[in-house]
């Protein structure tokens, strides 16, 4: 187990909190987007979390009988959410179809807001986890004084 | 009495436990979102306690860290947020204790040496 493992696992956490964070914010942006890229309406997007199995130098220290270090957290994927559009009447929107509906993407914008609290407070956590690790480290070195 | 007493060394085990600890409570942080992650934590104390009474080599002492298995949130996390930033807090002001601990021992050793 190294000196600054502590700080590298938060700065993990960091990363996949701004990562889901990021995810939101453009499920947000587009939650009227009627024609995608493949002419489709937006799907919205969701972060799978995944534990991070460590490094090489992790496993094999493991294999050796050492204390294995643990290895944050990671971004395993991006999926689609599978709900489907919902159908709006508006019979005066371009992407409206015959009979005046069109397909909206099915963006929930109270759970997105909900959701990125809870990314903003996993964040904050985060960050303060790496901070007192900072200052753990700064009490060690200060023993050389 | 010899120059690396069992005060020093096991001062310097629970300092390192108390690192490992740390790691592992950060690690729980990082991971409050991981669906299914079950949280790891580490006793150093009592573990250390055990290798001082059973007169276990300090020098040579691992900590084992341990997985709860407690289901906190709807997706199988068994991590709850404020009580592990309370556990860091906590963690960090003993590693801090032991640090200052370190310190004056040391002061200690200097002046006898004739360097305070």
């Amino acid at each position: 187990m190294s000196f600054f493992d502590a700080i590298n696992i938060a700065a993990s956490g960091l990363t996949a909190e701004s990562m889901r964070m990021n995810v939101s914010a453009e499920n947000l942006a587009n939650a009227e987007t009627t024609n995608g890229p493949n002419g489709q309406p937006y799907v919205p997007q969701e972060v799978v979390l995944a534990q991070a199995g460590g490094s090489f130098s992790t496993a094999l220290a493991g294999a050796l009988g050492g204390a294995s270090t643990p290895g944050g957290v990671e971004v395993a994927g991006i999926v689609n959410d599978p709900t489907p559009y919902q159908e709006v009447y508006d019979p005066t929107n371009p992407s409206a179809n015959g009979k005046g509906y069109v397909k909206m993407p099915n963006v929930s914008t109270v759970s997105e807001m909900t959701d990125m609290i809870d990314e903003q407070n996993s964040y904050q956590a985060d960050v303060t986890a790496m901070d007192t690790a900072k200052s753990m480290y700064t009490d060690s070195l200060n023993l050389l004084k | 009495m010899s120059f690396l007493d069992t005060t020093q060394l096991s001062l310097e085990a629970a300092m390192s436990g108390s690192m490992e600890r740390q790691t592992l409570l950060t690690n729980n942080l990082a991971n409050a979102d991981t669906p299914g992650y079950q949280p790891e934590d580490v006793d150093f104390q009592a573990q250390l306690q055990g290798a001082i009474q059973s007169g276990q080599p300090l020098s040579s002492l691992s900590f084992q860290p341990t997985t709860a298995s407690q289901s906190v949130g709807a997706d199988g996390n068994g991590v709850d947020s404020n009580q592990t930033s309370a556990e860091i807090a906590e963690n960090s002001l003993l590693y801090q204790t032991m640090s200052q601990v370190a310190g004056a021992r040391e002061e200690i050793l200097k002046t006898a040496m004739g360097l305070g």
